[in-house]
């Protein structure tokens, strides 16, 4: 989507296979952004209370990830309506961390054809600019925790019965399809990204300083 | 005449214990849900329903009768304007019915009949798209698109269609022969993904 430069409205998405990194990239952009004059909001996962609900039912769960891909769907479309599209209307900068591309790898981890989530998710309007989570502990693969960020939600629901998604093979399956995102507006959001990724939305928000030319390029009649 | 008794609260005949029902369930009260949101959370239903109940029950070689089942969800949905092709999407890989019985009814014979028991709820009513405050209203407009809807499926999907103006004893025995005369469709021919996929699934999240 080409960034609409008569708005300042802009939907940054962060992405990353753990919900720990995504939520501190999140933060450190925020950060970096606000002390530039730029006022943000950050859209997290679970906005809808689904997954805390489903995970305080008591119940063993037992829920495949095609059907959590699509709790994950119904959870966006909340963000979507709630946060999102309302501070985008405002003329806000939205950080939606996670976003599509999370999902999209997690399911595509799990087996799910890449093809069917992104046609799930097809709703979600393509983001200004993209980020993708520094990644920490890569050796290591998914804490099961019920609040930390989806992969570990899911996690902690395949523990007992899907162990072999915890073993270290899926992770990096995971990261090499956030990996295969390219294009000038994707950014590694580690070292000098943040600042990159900062940089191409502040350059692009119309500046109300600069004077606008009162004379119009072609003389009338 | 000896009352049925009731089953239990979030138990189903197939032994089912529904995932997103009582979270829908307080989202529909509150009246909070996108028309998206709405479609979906009933979507995760029905993909727990098939996976941990219609498709362990078939397996096993029963006979599951699913009182209602994807195509209400469609027909109810692209009411609501959504694509039917995202639909489709989103409940897929599809485990098709060997049988599709859709009792048709004409719009006003079902604003009718709802009329003369209850008010229909604020979604069953359509009222969070047709913006009519008068439920019964409300129900009039939305059910007319919701039956236009099932006719256009009836005739994509070779539905079965019984006239449910009839007497329920002609309903009956109408739907008895029909079960009676269906073939069984081949799952390898019309749901090898669907099948295939829950086969792949561990069995403690089939269960």
């Amino acid at each position: 989507m080409a960034p609409n430069t008569q708005s300042p409205a802009r939907l940054i998405a962060i992405d990353g296979s753990r919900g720990a990194d995504v939520a501190k990239s999140a933060d450190r952009l925020a950060a970096v952004l606000r002390k530039r004059g730029v006022a943000c909001v950050i859209s997290r996962w679970d906005a809808s209370g689904l997954f805390g609900e489903l995970a305080q039912t008591g119940e063993r769960i037992a829920a495949s990830p095609r059907t959590l891909s699509l709790v994950y769907a119904a959870d966006l479309a909340f963000r979507l309506r709630w946060e999102i599209r309302t501070a985008l209307a405002a003329g806000e900068v939205v950080i939606a961390a996670p976003y599509v591309e999370t999902a999209v790898a997690f399911g595509t981890g799990c087996g799910l054809p890449q093809q069917w989530l992104r046609e799930l998710l097809r709703f979600a309007p393509q983001a200004d600019v993209q980020g993708l989570a520094r990644e920490r502990k890569l050796g290591r693969t998914w804490k099961p925790r019920l609040d930390r960020g989806y992969p570990e939600y899911c996690a902690a629901l395949f523990a007992r019965s899907a162990p072999r998604l915890l073993s270290k093979k899926p992770r990096p399956a995971v990261i090499a399809t956030l990996e295969e995102a390219r294009g000038r507006r994707v950014f590694q959001l580690s070292g000098t990204g943040i600042e990159k990724a900062a940089k191409s939305v502040t350059g692009t928000l119309p500046d109300a300083s600069s004077p606008r030319s009162s004379r119009p390029r072609t003389a009338r009649k | 005449m000896a009352r049925k008794p009731r089953q239990p609260s979030g138990l189903h005949p197939l032994g089912f214990v529904p995932l997103v029902k009582p979270l829908l369930k307080v989202r529909k009260k509150i009246r909070t849900l996108s028309t998206e949101e709405y479609s979906l959370l009933h979507a995760v239903d029905f993909r727990h329903r098939l996976e941990t109940s219609i498709l362990p029950a078939l397996w096993a070689g029963k006979t599951v009768l699913a009182d209602r089942y994807l195509f209400t969800a469609l027909a109810r949905d692209a009411a609501r304007g959504l694509e039917l092709d995202w639909l489709l999407h989103a409940y897929s890989p599809l485990l098709w019915p060997d049988l599709v019985i859709y009792f048709s009814m004409t719009p006003e014979d079902s604003q009718r009949r709802i009329a003369s028991t209850r008010s229909p709820r604020y979604y069953e009513a359509g009222q969070d798209i047709t913006g009519i405050d008068d439920p019964l209203a409300s129900y009039g407009r939305f059910i007319d698109r919701v039956v236009t809807e099932y006719e256009n499926l009836a005739v994509v999907f070779k539905f079965v269609t019984v006239d449910a103006g009839e007497a329920v004893y002609r309903q009956h025995t109408q739907v008895r022969e029909l079960v009676k005369s269906t073939n069984k469709r081949p799952w390898p021919v019309f749901s090898k993904d669907a099948v295939e996929e829950w086969l792949r699934t561990p069995k403690a999240q089939r269960a």
